[in-house]
């Protein structure tokens, strides 16, 4: 909007600067992007083009067809789509979905704000305390998942804990039973979480206005007051951000899920993203794999377009 | 923050923008892929997915071996094994194709060859006359061409430390009776019988069904089924895992858990009785330990099933696209020498037996006897997957270990694995 304004305005004013030659004046009039700006812009995005729009595009293509990777694809309309109607993994890997996305984006929230409101003041050894939760987002995944399967294995931490304490019978086979095999994953997954989302809130509380509290303060509003009416209304940018990370991060969940059970045992813990990559790469039935990915797809585009279109409202 | 979501709008006017201009160039599938092959320059390359250090050191002692013969210089390409799986396909499409492949004999081959992807090795099969009739099935294709050359095999049994079975009294069992009876026995001394370890790799349990298939109901039921001819909801195949829960209560419950690397330090460890398992665990066992195992077959149940037993066999197969063919032959012909796989045999792990009658496998007690019970057998097979396809393996670990946990589910699992394997089959 603004920018439309501002090209006009710097419109005239190109050949005055050019010294008077009417034909450099042309040429810096339809020149006005410089050739490097275009080399910034159309380079990036023919590298995108290839490596990611173009794969995508085809995706969409191959969720309509039947394909095994060797012969050519086989059209089959929205067949792949009805058949996952009918298929009861597909059922269960949608329900994990939408447990993953309610307990790990729910809770990685809830801890991640509460540890950035803990964290937040500067007191003596608090970094202590901030670099400890945010320790295992520099973990990778992988890593993650070989320390927590070394806590799950039999007669391992987890179950030596529960001896301890008395509680001998809670001992599970975690990852090989069908009933905790997904909480089993969600907990290390949170582990990591709940320090990122901790450091995206720890920079949102930074940038309040400390006058806001004062103000607060003064009209004598308690710290729970002080929470609710200035913090969380002024973290409505975080929020967002927060949401978006949550989100993706919710649906595209698989190094850890396949580097812990494999969507196993017997796609009791399947997700959608774990399904696709099964389907894909070990049943090689890439047209169906492509179907479960524009799934995923659209799932993250209505969550989060929904999200900004209502915060975009809000806010004109 | 008003700014942000006026960004936000415009950044999302600009991908639809781009999105459009990538929409433009076309659309269909072109399975266009990166050839990692070498262009003809006398050069073959030779894609292996041997990766294991062992493995992978004797590779390239076989490949510099035939370098030094004077023909065409072989370049060797090693690939994880999982992304070579995973890969294999989109080779062989490739416009400029690898030549040569590390790959199992069998259904898994003859797969790629009904696509028309493979070269006919007919030609260097003429001079493989010594070989057993088996390996020569294992290497045609249907439509009769060979387009395989087997190099090495290796067998499936049940294995036990001669130490603990000797302490807790027990001998090898030859019938299934007498093996639920030692199964009972080593359970009275405190002892989980049967090792197994599906956690991450629960294909191990596809072992079991293989046997108890190929004991109860034959060989070339099992293939047909495998092939895509049966039905896994059939009574026939209900009547294999009747006879499984026999043996359930003997199982290890901690071996949901782990993986078959672990199964075998329980077994080794003595924390189970025994293990049924291909000869490649060794890999992953201490050196001294091995003095102490030994197998037995796995239990005959039917005396009048033809004894069949499990000998999965590995080899080589060549691009149909392969730039100098006769190079490629050359090579293979070669690969198939009794020198080539004895070279490649003593520089790895050992337990591999060469495809090639007059080759020397290591010489230990354990190998000979393994050679000898396949040799003794009336049919081979090869393993789950490589009978049918890697595709429908994740059908079978669905339903194997879903079985060893709710047995009582039979019927539904046997339902459920038919549609899933119908699914493959029709992809």
């Amino acid at each position: 909007m603004t920018s439309a304004l501002t090209e006009t305005a710097r419109g005239p004013s190109a050949p005055r600067a050019g010294g008077g030659a009417s034909r450099r004046a042309k040429r810096s009039a339809t020149g006005r992007v410089s050739p490097l700006i275009l080399v910034f812009v159309f380079v990036p995005f023919a590298v995108e083009a290839v490596w990611v729009f173009w794969p995508a595009v085809q995706g969409f293509w191959l969720a309509l067809t039947n394909w095994d990777g060797l012969s050519a694809p086989t059209f089959v309309g929205f067949g792949n789509f009805s058949d996952m109607a009918s298929d009861p993994i597909f059922r269960t890997a949608l329900k994990n979905t939408a447990i993953w996305l309610v307990l790990f984006g729910g809770l990685s929230v809830i801890g991640g704000f509460g540890m950035a409101l803990l964290l937040q003041r500067e007191r003596r050894g608090v970094g202590i305390y901030r670099a400890a939760l945010f320790t295992p987002v520099v973990f990778s995944l992988v890593v993650t998942a070989l320390i927590w399967r070394v806590f799950y294995q039999p007669d391992g931490l987890v179950d030596t804990i529960l001896r301890t304490i008395g509680l001998g019978d809670f001992v599970q086979p975690w990852l090989a039973d069908p009933d905790t095999a997904l909480y089993a994953v969600i907990v290390p997954a949170l582990w990591r979480q709940i320090g990122y989302v901790m450091v995206l809130y720890l920079a949102g509380l930074k940038a309040v206005d400390p006058a806001l509290y004062e103000a607060a303060k003064v009209d004598g509003a308690s710290a729970w007051q002080r929470t609710l009416y200035v913090t969380i209304p002024q973290l409505k940018g975080v929020n967002s951000v927060v949401l978006s990370v949550i989100v993706i991060d919710s649906l595209r969940s698989f190094d850890i899920v396949w580097s812990m059970t494999k969507g196993g045992p017997y796609h009791s813990s399947e997700l959608l993203s774990t399904y696709m990559y099964s389907t894909a790469f070990q049943s090689t039935q890439l047209g169906y794999a492509s179907a479960l990915a524009v799934v995923i797809f659209l799932l993250a585009l209505a969550v989060i377009l929904g999200y900004l279109i209502r915060a975009f409202r809000e806010e004109t | 923050m008003t700014g942000l979501a006026a960004d936000r709008r415009t950044f999302l006017k600009g991908l639809g923008v781009l999105g459009a201009a990538a929409l433009v160039p076309g659309c269909a599938t072109s399975t266009k892929s990166p050839g990692s092959g070498s262009a003809a320059t006398g050069e073959l390359s030779l894609q292996s997915n041997l990766s294991s250090e062992q493995a992978k050191a004797a590779m390239e002692k076989l490949v510099a071996a035939y370098n030094k013969t004077g023909g065409a210089q072989v370049k060797l390409n090693t690939v994880a094994s999982e992304i070579f799986r995973t890969q294999l396909p989109t080779y062989l499409t490739s416009a400029n194709p690898p030549d040569v492949y590390t790959w199992y004999a069998g259904s898994v081959a003859d797969s790629y060859a009904k696509k028309d992807l493979l070269l006919d090795v007919t030609s260097v099969w003429d001079g493989l006359g010594n070989y057993p009739k088996s390996m020569q099935t294992l290497s045609t294709s249907t439509n009769g061409q060979k387009i395989f050359v087997p190099t090495s095999y290796y067998w499936w049994g049940m294995f036990y430390r001669k130490s603990n079975f000797a302490k807790w009294g027990v001998t090898p069992p030859k019938t299934w009776d007498d093996f639920l009876q030692v199964c009972r026995t080593i359970q009275g001394k405190g002892i989980p019988p049967i090792g197994i370890g599906l956690g991450d790799t629960p294909w191990v349990a596809s072992a079991w069904f293989d046997y108890l298939n190929i004991r109860i109901n034959g060989a070339p039921f099992h293939r047909e089924l495998l092939a895509g001819r049966g039905r896994f909801d059939d009574a026939k195949v209900k009547a294999v895992f009747t006879r499984w829960r026999e043996a359930l209560p003997y199982f290890d419950p901690k071996g949901k858990s782990f993986p078959f690397q672990e199964a075998t330090s329980a077994l080794l460890a003595g924390r189970t009785g025994m293990f049924l398992i291909g000869t490649f665990f060794a890999d992953s066992a201490p050196k001294d330990a091995l003095d102490d195992i030994d197998f037995f077959q796995f239990p005959i149940i039917d005396p009048a099933v033809p004894v069949a037993e499990e000998a999965p066999t590995d080899g080589y197969f060549a691009s149909r696209k392969a730039k100098d063919p006769d190079a490629v032959k050359k090579f293979m012909a070669w690969l198939a020498t009794a020198e080539a796989q004895e070279t490649y045999v003593q520089n790895s792990s050992g337990t591999a037996i060469p495809a090639n009658p007059d080759g020397k496998a290591a010489d230990t007690a354990l190998v000979k006897k393994g050679k000898a019970m396949i040799e003794g057998a009336a049919e081979l097979t090869q393993f789950f997957n490589r009978d049918s396809s890697d595709a429908l393996q994740p059908t079978a670990d669905a339903a194997l270990t879903k079985f060893l946990d709710k047995p009582d589910q039979l019927d539904q699992i046997l339902k459920d694995w038919q549609v899933a394997a119908e699914k493959v089959f029709t992809a």
